[in-house]
Protein backbone atom coordinates (compact mmCIF):
# COMPACT_ATOMS: atom_id res chain seq x y z
CA UNK A 1 0.00 0.00 0.00
CA UNK A 2 1.13 3.51 -0.76
CA UNK A 3 2.96 5.48 2.13
CA UNK A 4 0.02 8.16 3.85
CA UNK A 5 1.31 11.34 3.43
CA UNK A 6 -0.64 14.06 5.36
CA UNK A 7 -0.46 16.91 2.42
CA UNK A 8 -4.44 18.01 2.66
CA UNK A 9 -5.41 20.94 4.94
CA UNK A 10 -6.99 20.06 7.94
CA UNK A 11 -10.37 18.30 8.04
CA UNK A 12 -11.82 21.00 10.01
CA UNK A 13 -11.02 23.54 7.27
CA UNK A 14 -12.49 21.10 4.73
CA UNK A 15 -15.27 23.35 3.77
CA UNK A 16 -16.77 21.06 1.02
CA UNK A 17 -16.89 18.15 2.72
CA UNK A 18 -17.07 18.78 6.38
CA UNK A 19 -20.97 17.91 6.49
CA UNK A 20 -20.14 14.35 4.92
CA UNK A 21 -19.95 12.51 8.26
CA UNK A 22 -23.01 13.74 8.92
CA UNK A 23 -25.05 12.66 6.13
CA UNK A 24 -23.67 9.57 6.15
CA UNK A 25 -24.94 9.54 9.53
CA UNK A 26 -28.49 9.52 8.23
CA UNK A 27 -27.63 7.09 5.90
CA UNK A 28 -26.21 4.84 8.21
CA UNK A 29 -29.05 4.93 10.23
CA UNK A 30 -31.79 4.38 7.84
CA UNK A 31 -30.08 1.41 6.00
CA UNK A 32 -29.84 0.01 9.99
CA UNK A 33 -33.32 0.74 10.91
CA UNK A 34 -34.47 -1.04 7.62
CA UNK A 35 -32.28 -3.93 8.52
CA UNK A 36 -32.92 -3.97 11.75
CA UNK A 37 -36.82 -4.12 11.57
CA UNK A 38 -36.76 -6.54 8.85
CA UNK A 39 -34.17 -8.60 10.85
CA UNK A 40 -36.77 -8.38 13.80
CA UNK A 41 -39.62 -9.16 12.11
CA UNK A 42 -38.04 -12.07 10.38
CA UNK A 43 -37.30 -13.38 13.70
CA UNK A 44 -40.65 -12.67 15.22
CA UNK A 45 -42.63 -13.66 12.68
CA UNK A 46 -40.79 -16.77 11.80
CA UNK A 47 -41.31 -17.67 15.55
CA UNK A 48 -45.09 -17.03 15.13
CA UNK A 49 -45.88 -18.85 12.04
CA UNK A 50 -43.71 -22.14 13.61
CA UNK A 51 -46.31 -21.70 16.21
CA UNK A 52 -49.38 -21.15 13.81
CA UNK A 53 -47.83 -24.27 11.81
CA UNK A 54 -49.08 -27.44 13.56
CA UNK A 55 -52.30 -25.57 15.33
CA UNK A 56 -56.12 -26.06 14.12
CA UNK A 57 -58.49 -24.03 15.54
CA UNK A 58 -61.63 -25.30 16.00
CA UNK A 59 -64.89 -23.19 16.60
CA UNK A 60 -68.20 -24.63 17.33
CA UNK A 61 -71.04 -21.30 16.96
CA UNK A 62 -74.09 -22.96 17.61
CA UNK A 63 -76.64 -20.89 19.95
CA UNK A 64 -78.03 -23.17 22.14
CA UNK A 65 -75.44 -23.70 24.72
CA UNK A 66 -76.78 -27.46 26.00
CA UNK A 67 -76.42 -28.65 21.96
CA UNK A 68 -73.39 -26.97 21.90
CA UNK A 69 -71.99 -28.36 24.76
CA UNK A 70 -72.80 -31.79 23.34
CA UNK A 71 -71.55 -31.09 19.81
CA UNK A 72 -67.97 -29.87 21.74
CA UNK A 73 -68.16 -33.40 23.24
CA UNK A 74 -68.38 -35.10 20.55
CA UNK A 75 -65.87 -32.94 18.45
CA UNK A 76 -63.09 -33.25 21.11
CA UNK A 77 -63.54 -37.91 21.34
CA UNK A 78 -63.55 -37.46 17.88
CA UNK A 79 -60.12 -35.16 17.19
CA UNK A 80 -58.48 -37.33 19.66
CA UNK A 81 -59.31 -40.12 18.31
CA UNK A 82 -57.58 -38.58 15.06
CA UNK A 83 -54.41 -39.66 13.71
CA UNK A 84 -51.89 -37.26 13.72
CA UNK A 85 -53.72 -35.16 16.53
CA UNK A 86 -51.50 -34.77 19.45
CA UNK A 87 -53.19 -32.56 21.37
CA UNK A 88 -56.54 -31.22 21.79
CA UNK A 89 -57.91 -28.27 24.53
CA UNK A 90 -60.55 -26.42 25.46
CA UNK A 91 -59.84 -23.00 25.56
CA UNK A 92 -61.98 -21.74 29.23
CA UNK A 93 -64.05 -18.39 29.27
CA UNK A 94 -61.65 -16.58 30.55
CA UNK A 95 -58.79 -17.39 27.50
CA UNK A 96 -62.24 -16.53 24.70
CA UNK A 97 -62.92 -13.36 27.03
CA UNK A 98 -59.41 -12.10 26.40
CA UNK A 99 -59.30 -12.97 22.78
CA UNK A 100 -62.33 -10.84 22.26
CA UNK A 101 -61.31 -7.92 24.16
CA UNK A 102 -59.63 -6.28 21.91
CA UNK A 103 -62.33 -6.29 19.48
CA UNK A 104 -65.57 -5.69 21.88
CA UNK A 105 -63.25 -3.83 24.65
CA UNK A 106 -62.79 -4.87 28.24
CA UNK A 107 -65.20 -5.54 30.33
CA UNK A 108 -67.93 -5.78 27.32
CA UNK A 109 -67.95 -9.38 26.97
CA UNK A 110 -70.62 -10.12 29.07
CA UNK A 111 -72.13 -14.03 30.06
CA UNK A 112 -75.52 -13.06 27.79
CA UNK A 113 -73.31 -12.46 24.82
CA UNK A 114 -73.44 -15.51 22.49
CA UNK A 115 -69.62 -16.61 22.83
CA UNK A 116 -68.29 -19.89 20.30
CA UNK A 117 -66.50 -22.97 22.09
CA UNK A 118 -63.25 -22.62 21.10
CA UNK A 119 -60.82 -25.94 20.79
CA UNK A 120 -57.18 -25.45 20.21
CA UNK A 121 -55.62 -28.42 18.35
CA UNK A 122 -51.95 -29.15 18.00
CA UNK A 123 -50.87 -31.67 15.55
CA UNK A 124 -47.84 -34.02 15.23
CA UNK A 125 -44.86 -32.96 13.36
CA UNK A 126 -43.63 -35.86 12.02
CA UNK A 127 -47.49 -37.18 10.69
CA UNK A 128 -50.12 -35.32 8.16
CA UNK A 129 -53.58 -35.30 9.31
CA UNK A 130 -55.64 -35.10 6.18
CA UNK A 131 -57.40 -32.15 6.50
CA UNK A 132 -60.38 -32.37 4.01
CA UNK A 133 -61.48 -35.91 5.91
CA UNK A 134 -61.43 -33.47 8.96
CA UNK A 135 -63.73 -31.21 7.67
CA UNK A 136 -65.46 -33.44 6.29
CA UNK A 137 -66.60 -35.78 9.66
CA UNK A 138 -66.53 -32.21 11.54
CA UNK A 139 -69.12 -30.77 9.11
CA UNK A 140 -71.47 -34.11 9.56
CA UNK A 141 -71.78 -33.68 13.40
CA UNK A 142 -72.98 -29.74 12.87
CA UNK A 143 -72.82 -27.28 10.28
CA UNK A 144 -71.80 -25.02 12.80
CA UNK A 145 -68.38 -26.47 13.29
CA UNK A 146 -65.38 -24.24 11.76
CA UNK A 147 -62.03 -26.06 11.37
CA UNK A 148 -59.50 -23.25 10.90
CA UNK A 149 -55.67 -24.49 9.94
CA UNK A 150 -54.39 -20.93 9.57
CA UNK A 151 -52.88 -21.70 5.99
CA UNK A 152 -54.93 -18.76 4.69
CA UNK A 153 -53.84 -16.72 7.08
CA UNK A 154 -50.07 -17.92 6.98
CA UNK A 155 -50.15 -17.53 3.51
CA UNK A 156 -50.74 -13.67 3.58
CA UNK A 157 -48.82 -13.22 6.52
CA UNK A 158 -45.68 -14.83 4.20
CA UNK A 159 -46.43 -13.05 1.55
CA UNK A 160 -46.32 -9.84 3.59
CA UNK A 161 -42.94 -10.79 5.30
CA UNK A 162 -41.97 -11.25 1.88
CA UNK A 163 -42.83 -7.79 0.68
CA UNK A 164 -41.12 -5.94 3.97
CA UNK A 165 -37.66 -7.79 3.46
CA UNK A 166 -38.10 -6.84 0.10
CA UNK A 167 -38.38 -3.35 0.80
CA UNK A 168 -36.11 -3.24 3.67
CA UNK A 169 -33.64 -4.31 0.89
CA UNK A 170 -34.81 -1.61 -1.42
CA UNK A 171 -34.07 0.68 0.53
CA UNK A 172 -30.60 -0.65 1.73
CA UNK A 173 -29.58 -0.45 -1.69
CA UNK A 174 -31.05 2.85 -2.29
CA UNK A 175 -29.08 3.85 0.60
CA UNK A 176 -26.01 2.52 -0.62
CA UNK A 177 -26.40 4.06 -3.85
CA UNK A 178 -27.50 7.86 -2.88
CA UNK A 179 -24.03 7.55 -0.55
CA UNK A 180 -22.00 6.30 -3.27
CA UNK A 181 -22.97 9.35 -5.22
CA UNK A 182 -22.75 11.42 -2.18
CA UNK A 183 -18.80 10.48 -1.30
CA UNK A 184 -18.05 11.19 -5.39
CA UNK A 185 -19.84 14.43 -5.06
CA UNK A 186 -18.12 15.06 -2.03
CA UNK A 187 -14.46 13.59 -3.47
CA UNK A 188 -14.87 15.95 -6.32
CA UNK A 189 -15.68 18.73 -4.26
CA UNK A 190 -12.56 18.14 -2.59
CA UNK A 191 -10.50 17.80 -5.20
CA UNK A 192 -11.65 20.96 -6.73
CA UNK A 193 -10.71 22.68 -3.46
CA UNK A 194 -7.04 21.11 -3.23
CA UNK A 195 -6.69 21.24 -7.13
CA UNK A 196 -3.50 23.54 -6.60
CA UNK A 197 -2.02 21.30 -3.88
CA UNK A 198 -2.72 17.74 -5.92
CA UNK A 199 -0.64 19.77 -8.76
CA UNK A 200 1.93 20.71 -6.15
CA UNK A 201 2.33 16.97 -5.01
CA UNK A 202 2.45 16.10 -8.55
CA UNK A 203 5.55 18.40 -9.40
CA UNK A 204 7.16 17.00 -6.76
CA UNK A 205 6.64 13.70 -7.71
CA UNK A 206 3.77 12.26 -5.74
CA UNK A 207 1.92 9.40 -7.67
CA UNK A 208 -1.38 9.22 -8.18
CA UNK A 209 -2.17 6.17 -5.76
CA UNK A 210 -0.63 8.94 -2.96
CA UNK A 211 -3.05 11.47 -3.92
CA UNK A 212 -5.52 8.75 -3.97
CA UNK A 213 -4.38 7.18 -0.77
CA UNK A 214 -5.04 10.73 1.13
CA UNK A 215 -8.32 11.34 -0.03
CA UNK A 216 -9.60 7.91 0.56
CA UNK A 217 -8.30 8.11 4.58
CA UNK A 218 -10.09 11.29 4.77
CA UNK A 219 -13.26 9.38 3.48
CA UNK A 220 -12.81 6.37 5.49
CA UNK A 221 -12.68 8.39 8.86
CA UNK A 222 -15.66 10.16 7.28
CA UNK A 223 -17.61 6.85 7.01
CA UNK A 224 -16.93 5.16 10.24
CA UNK A 225 -17.73 8.69 12.31
CA UNK A 226 -21.22 8.91 10.66
CA UNK A 227 -21.87 5.22 10.73
CA UNK A 228 -20.56 4.96 14.62
CA UNK A 229 -23.15 8.39 15.16
CA UNK A 230 -25.63 6.81 12.66
CA UNK A 231 -25.69 3.35 13.72
CA UNK A 232 -25.85 4.87 17.62
CA UNK A 233 -28.79 6.88 16.66
CA UNK A 234 -30.70 3.84 15.08
CA UNK A 235 -30.52 1.46 18.11
CA UNK A 236 -31.53 4.63 20.36
CA UNK A 237 -34.33 4.26 18.25
CA UNK A 238 -35.21 0.83 18.13
CA UNK A 239 -34.84 0.66 21.64
CA UNK A 240 -37.35 2.81 22.64
CA UNK A 241 -39.91 1.65 19.85
CA UNK A 242 -39.61 -1.57 21.57
CA UNK A 243 -39.63 -0.45 24.77
CA UNK A 244 -43.03 1.78 23.81
CA UNK A 245 -44.55 -1.45 22.06
CA UNK A 246 -44.67 -3.60 24.77
CA UNK A 247 -47.23 -1.71 26.89
CA UNK A 248 -49.70 -1.78 24.02
CA UNK A 249 -49.03 -5.99 23.07
CA UNK A 250 -52.28 -7.87 23.32
CA UNK A 251 -51.31 -11.81 24.19
CA UNK A 252 -52.38 -12.00 20.58
CA UNK A 253 -49.31 -10.24 19.10
CA UNK A 254 -46.59 -10.66 20.62
CA UNK A 255 -44.02 -8.24 20.44
CA UNK A 256 -40.45 -9.50 18.99
CA UNK A 257 -37.92 -9.57 21.31
CA UNK A 258 -34.13 -7.84 21.11
CA UNK A 259 -32.54 -9.85 18.61
CA UNK A 260 -29.03 -9.77 20.27
CA UNK A 261 -27.52 -11.70 17.58
CA UNK A 262 -29.11 -10.07 14.80
CA UNK A 263 -28.02 -6.94 16.17
CA UNK A 264 -24.88 -7.79 16.76
CA UNK A 265 -24.35 -8.25 12.86
CA UNK A 266 -25.06 -4.57 12.44
CA UNK A 267 -22.24 -3.66 14.18
CA UNK A 268 -20.47 -4.20 10.86
CA UNK A 269 -22.85 -1.24 9.59
CA UNK A 270 -20.19 1.40 10.36
CA UNK A 271 -17.05 -0.57 8.90
CA UNK A 272 -18.82 -1.45 5.53
CA UNK A 273 -19.82 2.36 5.50
CA UNK A 274 -16.48 3.15 5.64
CA UNK A 275 -15.26 0.49 3.03
CA UNK A 276 -17.78 2.00 0.72
CA UNK A 277 -16.82 5.70 1.22
CA UNK A 278 -13.06 4.57 1.10
CA UNK A 279 -13.36 2.50 -2.25
CA UNK A 280 -15.36 5.31 -3.85
CA UNK A 281 -13.01 8.38 -3.12
CA UNK A 282 -10.23 6.21 -4.20
CA UNK A 283 -11.93 5.09 -7.67
CA UNK A 284 -12.72 9.23 -7.89
CA UNK A 285 -9.66 10.00 -7.31
CA UNK A 286 -8.04 7.55 -9.74
CA UNK A 287 -10.09 8.10 -12.53
CA UNK A 288 -10.28 12.13 -12.51
CA UNK A 289 -6.34 12.50 -12.21
CA UNK A 290 -6.21 9.67 -15.19
CA UNK A 291 -7.89 12.38 -16.71
CA UNK A 292 -5.34 15.38 -16.03
CA UNK A 293 -2.24 15.79 -17.73
CA UNK B 1 21.21 14.97 -19.11
CA UNK B 2 18.65 17.62 -21.39
CA UNK B 3 18.34 17.20 -24.84
CA UNK B 4 15.82 19.29 -26.75
CA UNK B 5 15.07 18.65 -30.67
CA UNK B 6 13.35 21.57 -32.95
CA UNK B 7 11.06 21.88 -29.47
CA UNK B 8 7.86 23.82 -29.89
CA UNK B 9 5.37 24.61 -27.30
CA UNK B 10 2.27 26.29 -27.55
CA UNK B 11 -0.89 27.19 -24.71
CA UNK B 12 -3.75 25.74 -25.57
CA UNK B 13 -4.36 26.68 -29.41
CA UNK B 14 -2.78 29.80 -29.35
CA UNK B 15 0.64 30.54 -31.53
CA UNK B 16 3.83 29.15 -30.15
CA UNK B 17 5.46 30.40 -27.43
CA UNK B 18 8.62 28.79 -28.07
CA UNK B 19 9.97 27.88 -31.75
CA UNK B 20 12.27 25.78 -32.55
CA UNK B 21 14.23 24.56 -29.77
CA UNK B 22 17.52 22.86 -29.70
CA UNK B 23 20.08 22.82 -27.11
CA UNK B 24 22.07 19.92 -24.96
CA UNK B 25 22.64 20.43 -21.35
CA UNK B 26 25.92 18.30 -20.34
CA UNK B 27 25.50 16.54 -16.50
CA UNK B 28 26.59 18.71 -13.70
CA UNK B 29 26.96 22.00 -15.61
CA UNK B 30 25.52 25.14 -14.68
CA UNK B 31 23.39 27.79 -16.88
CA UNK B 32 21.51 30.91 -16.74
CA UNK B 33 18.53 31.38 -18.80
CA UNK B 34 18.35 35.01 -19.39
CA UNK B 35 15.70 37.06 -21.45
CA UNK B 36 12.81 39.53 -21.10
CA UNK B 37 9.68 39.55 -19.67
CA UNK B 38 7.35 37.05 -21.75
CA UNK B 39 9.83 35.56 -23.67
CA UNK B 40 9.36 32.61 -22.18
CA UNK B 41 11.87 31.33 -19.72
CA UNK B 42 8.88 29.83 -17.76
CA UNK B 43 7.39 28.32 -20.42
CA UNK B 44 10.97 26.65 -20.99
CA UNK B 45 11.51 25.29 -17.76
CA UNK B 46 8.07 23.83 -17.72
CA UNK B 47 9.06 21.82 -20.53
CA UNK B 48 11.67 20.36 -18.37
CA UNK B 49 9.97 19.76 -15.21
CA UNK B 50 7.38 18.08 -17.19
CA UNK B 51 4.66 20.06 -16.44
CA UNK B 52 3.53 20.63 -20.23
CA UNK B 53 4.14 18.80 -23.26
CA UNK B 54 5.60 20.14 -25.82
CA UNK B 55 3.99 20.50 -29.37
CA UNK B 56 6.80 19.30 -31.42
CA UNK B 57 10.27 17.95 -31.40
CA UNK B 58 11.72 15.63 -29.17
CA UNK B 59 12.75 16.00 -25.14
CA UNK B 60 14.95 13.42 -23.62
CA UNK B 61 16.08 13.34 -19.92
CA UNK B 62 18.32 11.10 -18.22
CA UNK B 63 18.63 9.62 -21.46
CA UNK B 64 14.88 9.04 -21.73
CA UNK B 65 12.43 10.30 -24.56
CA UNK B 66 10.02 12.15 -21.63
CA UNK B 67 7.65 12.53 -24.65
CA UNK B 68 6.91 8.76 -24.67
CA UNK B 69 6.31 8.38 -20.98
CA UNK B 70 3.08 7.36 -19.58
CA UNK B 71 1.40 9.07 -16.74
CA UNK B 72 2.71 6.87 -14.33
CA UNK B 73 6.06 7.10 -15.37
CA UNK B 74 6.37 10.87 -14.76
CA UNK B 75 6.54 10.95 -10.83
CA UNK B 76 10.07 8.55 -11.30
CA UNK B 77 11.73 11.58 -13.37
CA UNK B 78 9.66 14.58 -11.29
CA UNK B 79 11.52 12.65 -8.40
CA UNK B 80 15.09 13.68 -10.03
CA UNK B 81 14.48 16.66 -10.42
CA UNK B 82 13.98 20.12 -7.99
CA UNK B 83 11.59 22.78 -9.34
CA UNK B 84 11.78 26.95 -7.44
CA UNK B 85 8.79 27.87 -9.18
CA UNK B 86 8.36 31.09 -10.06
CA UNK B 87 5.32 31.99 -8.15
CA UNK B 88 6.75 29.41 -5.25
CA UNK B 89 3.71 27.27 -4.74
CA UNK B 90 4.28 26.46 -1.36
CA UNK B 91 1.27 24.65 0.50
CA UNK B 92 -0.52 26.89 2.39
CA UNK B 93 -1.69 24.45 5.16
CA UNK B 94 1.75 23.46 5.72
CA UNK B 95 4.19 24.76 8.19
CA UNK B 96 7.98 26.02 6.29
CA UNK B 97 9.34 22.90 7.48
CA UNK B 98 7.00 20.38 6.45
CA UNK B 99 7.12 22.17 2.94
CA UNK B 100 10.52 21.46 2.58
CA UNK B 101 10.14 18.14 3.90
CA UNK B 102 7.01 17.04 1.40
CA UNK B 103 9.72 16.05 -1.61
CA UNK B 104 11.51 13.44 1.13
CA UNK B 105 7.73 12.15 2.15
CA UNK B 106 7.09 11.60 -1.03
CA UNK B 107 9.98 9.77 -1.53
CA UNK B 108 8.58 7.34 1.50
CA UNK B 109 10.90 9.18 3.52
CA UNK B 110 10.18 9.30 7.62
CA UNK B 111 11.70 9.75 11.10
CA UNK B 112 13.44 12.78 13.01
CA UNK B 113 16.33 12.75 10.75
CA UNK B 114 13.73 14.54 7.84
CA UNK B 115 13.26 17.21 10.06
CA UNK B 116 16.69 17.67 11.40
CA UNK B 117 17.92 18.10 7.84
CA UNK B 118 15.01 20.40 6.71
CA UNK B 119 15.88 22.33 9.96
CA UNK B 120 19.05 22.87 9.37
CA UNK B 121 18.79 24.07 5.44
CA UNK B 122 16.16 26.37 6.48
CA UNK B 123 18.33 27.72 9.28
CA UNK B 124 21.09 27.70 6.23
CA UNK B 125 18.92 29.91 4.13
CA UNK B 126 18.06 32.27 6.88
CA UNK B 127 15.16 31.23 8.11
CA UNK B 128 15.95 29.67 11.93
CA UNK B 129 13.22 32.05 13.40
CA UNK B 130 10.15 31.24 11.16
CA UNK B 131 10.22 26.89 11.20
CA UNK B 132 6.82 26.69 12.29
CA UNK B 133 5.21 29.34 10.13
CA UNK B 134 3.18 28.97 7.59
CA UNK B 135 3.62 31.09 3.95
CA UNK B 136 0.32 33.29 4.61
CA UNK B 137 2.28 34.55 6.99
CA UNK B 138 5.85 34.83 5.46
CA UNK B 139 7.33 37.91 3.59
CA UNK B 140 8.01 37.14 -0.29
CA UNK B 141 11.48 37.16 0.56
CA UNK B 142 10.64 34.49 3.21
CA UNK B 143 8.77 32.12 0.99
CA UNK B 144 11.14 32.33 -1.55
CA UNK B 145 13.95 30.54 0.07
CA UNK B 146 11.39 28.23 1.43
CA UNK B 147 10.88 27.22 -1.94
CA UNK B 148 14.54 27.42 -2.84
CA UNK B 149 15.06 24.88 0.63
CA UNK B 150 12.23 22.26 -1.15
CA UNK B 151 13.74 22.19 -4.57
CA UNK B 152 17.05 21.64 -2.94
CA UNK B 153 16.32 19.42 0.07
CA UNK B 154 16.64 16.20 -2.10
CA UNK B 155 19.74 17.33 -4.04
CA UNK B 156 17.99 16.64 -6.87
CA UNK B 157 20.35 15.47 -10.20
CA UNK B 158 18.55 18.43 -11.78
CA UNK B 159 17.68 21.81 -10.55
CA UNK B 160 15.34 24.34 -12.33
CA UNK B 161 14.96 27.70 -10.65
CA UNK B 162 12.84 30.30 -12.02
CA UNK B 163 13.45 33.88 -10.82
CA UNK B 164 14.82 32.41 -7.41
CA UNK B 165 16.86 35.82 -6.23
CA UNK B 166 13.77 37.96 -7.06
CA UNK B 167 12.15 39.04 -3.51
CA UNK B 168 15.30 39.09 -1.38
CA UNK B 169 18.45 41.62 -0.64
CA UNK B 170 21.71 41.36 -2.45
CA UNK B 171 23.33 39.43 0.86
CA UNK B 172 20.36 36.62 0.43
CA UNK B 173 20.75 36.36 -3.24
CA UNK B 174 24.53 35.75 -2.62
CA UNK B 175 23.59 32.79 -0.16
CA UNK B 176 21.35 31.44 -2.61
CA UNK B 177 23.61 31.54 -5.32
CA UNK B 178 26.53 30.23 -2.78
CA UNK B 179 24.08 27.30 -2.43
CA UNK B 180 22.96 26.65 -6.23
CA UNK B 181 26.92 26.72 -6.90
CA UNK B 182 27.62 23.94 -4.00
CA UNK B 183 25.11 22.05 -5.36
CA UNK B 184 26.15 22.39 -8.79
CA UNK B 185 29.51 21.22 -7.60
CA UNK B 186 28.47 18.05 -6.16
CA UNK B 187 26.89 17.24 -9.96
CA UNK B 188 23.56 18.82 -9.72
CA UNK B 189 22.79 19.86 -13.26
CA UNK B 190 21.44 23.84 -12.62
CA UNK B 191 19.52 26.17 -14.96
CA UNK B 192 18.75 29.77 -13.14
CA UNK B 193 16.33 31.62 -14.88
CA UNK B 194 16.78 35.20 -14.00
CA UNK B 195 16.38 38.95 -14.72
CA UNK B 196 19.04 39.48 -12.00
CA UNK B 197 22.06 40.72 -14.53
CA UNK B 198 24.01 41.22 -10.73
CA UNK B 199 24.02 37.77 -9.98
CA UNK B 200 24.66 36.52 -14.10
CA UNK B 201 27.48 38.92 -14.06
CA UNK B 202 28.98 37.63 -10.76
CA UNK B 203 29.16 33.78 -11.69
CA UNK B 204 30.78 32.24 -14.48
CA UNK B 205 28.11 30.37 -16.27
CA UNK B 206 26.95 29.42 -19.90
CA UNK B 207 23.81 31.35 -21.03
CA UNK B 208 20.70 30.57 -22.63
CA UNK B 209 19.00 33.27 -23.63
CA UNK B 210 15.80 33.77 -24.60
CA UNK B 211 13.95 36.27 -27.23
CA UNK B 212 10.66 36.15 -28.58
CA UNK B 213 10.35 32.03 -27.95
CA UNK B 214 13.77 31.73 -29.64
CA UNK B 215 16.74 30.10 -27.92
CA UNK B 216 20.59 31.79 -28.25
CA UNK B 217 23.53 29.92 -26.30
CA UNK B 218 27.04 31.68 -25.03
CA UNK B 219 29.43 29.87 -23.32
CA UNK B 220 30.85 30.64 -20.27
CA UNK B 221 33.14 33.34 -21.61
CA UNK B 222 30.96 34.92 -24.22
CA UNK B 223 29.37 37.99 -23.86
CA UNK B 224 25.92 38.53 -24.65
CA UNK B 225 24.54 40.89 -26.80
CA UNK B 226 22.62 43.39 -24.45
CA UNK B 227 18.99 44.34 -26.29
CA UNK B 228 16.74 46.45 -25.43
CA UNK B 229 16.40 44.99 -21.52
CA UNK B 230 14.01 47.28 -19.27
CA UNK B 231 14.18 45.89 -15.96
CA UNK B 232 12.14 48.26 -14.15
CA UNK B 233 13.63 47.27 -10.58
CA UNK B 234 17.21 48.27 -11.57
CA UNK B 235 15.76 51.33 -13.56
CA UNK B 236 14.08 52.43 -10.32
CA UNK B 237 16.75 51.95 -7.87
CA UNK B 238 19.68 53.32 -9.81
CA UNK B 239 17.51 56.43 -10.50
CA UNK B 240 17.12 56.46 -6.67
CA UNK B 241 20.54 55.95 -5.92
CA UNK B 242 22.66 57.89 -7.88
CA UNK B 243 19.92 60.84 -7.60
CA UNK B 244 20.17 61.17 -11.57
CA UNK B 245 16.94 62.33 -13.33
CA UNK B 246 17.71 60.26 -16.60
CA UNK B 247 17.92 56.40 -16.44
CA UNK B 248 21.09 54.72 -17.03
CA UNK B 249 21.59 51.11 -18.37
CA UNK B 250 23.89 48.99 -16.14
CA UNK B 251 26.39 47.25 -18.09
CA UNK B 252 27.98 44.47 -16.53
CA UNK B 253 32.23 45.21 -15.60
CA UNK B 254 34.19 42.55 -16.88
CA UNK B 255 36.32 42.88 -13.73
CA UNK B 256 33.78 42.77 -11.69
CA UNK B 257 32.80 39.34 -12.20
CA UNK B 258 33.98 36.69 -9.94
CA UNK B 259 33.75 32.90 -9.76
CA UNK B 260 31.94 32.65 -7.23
CA UNK B 261 29.63 34.53 -4.55
N1 LIG C 1 -0.76 29.53 -18.98
C1 LIG C 1 -0.59 30.29 -20.10
N2 LIG C 1 -1.53 30.31 -21.02
C2 LIG C 1 -1.37 31.06 -22.14
N3 LIG C 1 -0.30 31.78 -22.39
C3 LIG C 1 0.68 31.79 -21.48
C4 LIG C 1 0.59 31.05 -20.28
N4 LIG C 1 1.71 31.23 -19.57
C5 LIG C 1 2.47 32.06 -20.28
N5 LIG C 1 1.87 32.40 -21.44
C6 LIG C 1 2.42 33.28 -22.49
O1 LIG C 1 3.61 32.68 -22.97
C7 LIG C 1 4.62 33.64 -23.18
C8 LIG C 1 5.85 33.26 -22.39
O2 LIG C 1 5.55 33.34 -21.02
P1 LIG C 1 6.58 32.93 -19.91
O3 LIG C 1 5.87 32.92 -18.61
O4 LIG C 1 7.26 31.69 -20.32
O5 LIG C 1 7.60 34.15 -19.96
P2 LIG C 1 8.84 34.46 -19.02
O6 LIG C 1 10.01 34.59 -19.88
O7 LIG C 1 8.92 33.48 -17.92
O8 LIG C 1 8.43 35.88 -18.44
P3 LIG C 1 8.79 36.52 -17.02
O9 LIG C 1 10.21 36.95 -17.10
O10 LIG C 1 7.87 37.69 -16.92
O11 LIG C 1 8.55 35.50 -15.99
C9 LIG C 1 4.03 34.97 -22.78
O12 LIG C 1 3.62 35.63 -23.96
C10 LIG C 1 2.82 34.62 -21.95
O13 LIG C 1 1.80 35.56 -22.14
MG1 LIG D 1 8.65 33.54 -15.92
Amino acid sequence: MTQAVHFLPDEKSHEATRLLPYVMAVMVYLSALALMGSMMLHKGFGEWTETLSNRLTVQITTADPDIRYAQLQEVTKLLRNTPGIEYVRVLNDIEIEKLLEPWLGEGNVTSDLPVPDILDVTVSRSMTVNLDALRGMLSKVSENIHLDDHQQWLGRFLRLMDTVEYTALGILLLVVMATICMVIFGTKAGMAENRETIAVMHHLGAKDGMIARAFQDRFMKYGLKGGIIGLLLAFLTLTSLIFLSRDLASDLVKVPDFPIVQVAILLIIPFFAALIAMMTARMTVLRNLGRMV
Amino acid sequence: MIHFENVGMRYGMGSEVLKDISFNLKPGSLHFLTGPSGAGKTSLLKLMYLAHRPSRGKITMFREDVGAATRSELPRFRRRIGTVFQDFRLLDHLTAVENVALPLWIAGGKGAEIEEHVEELLTWVGLEGRMKARPPTLSGGEKQRVAIARAVIKRPDLLLADEPTGNVDPVIARRIMHLFLELNKLGTTTVIATHDMEVVNRVTADRMHLSDGQLQLFGAGETVPQEEEFEPAEFGSRLLDQNEFGPRRYVADENDREDGV
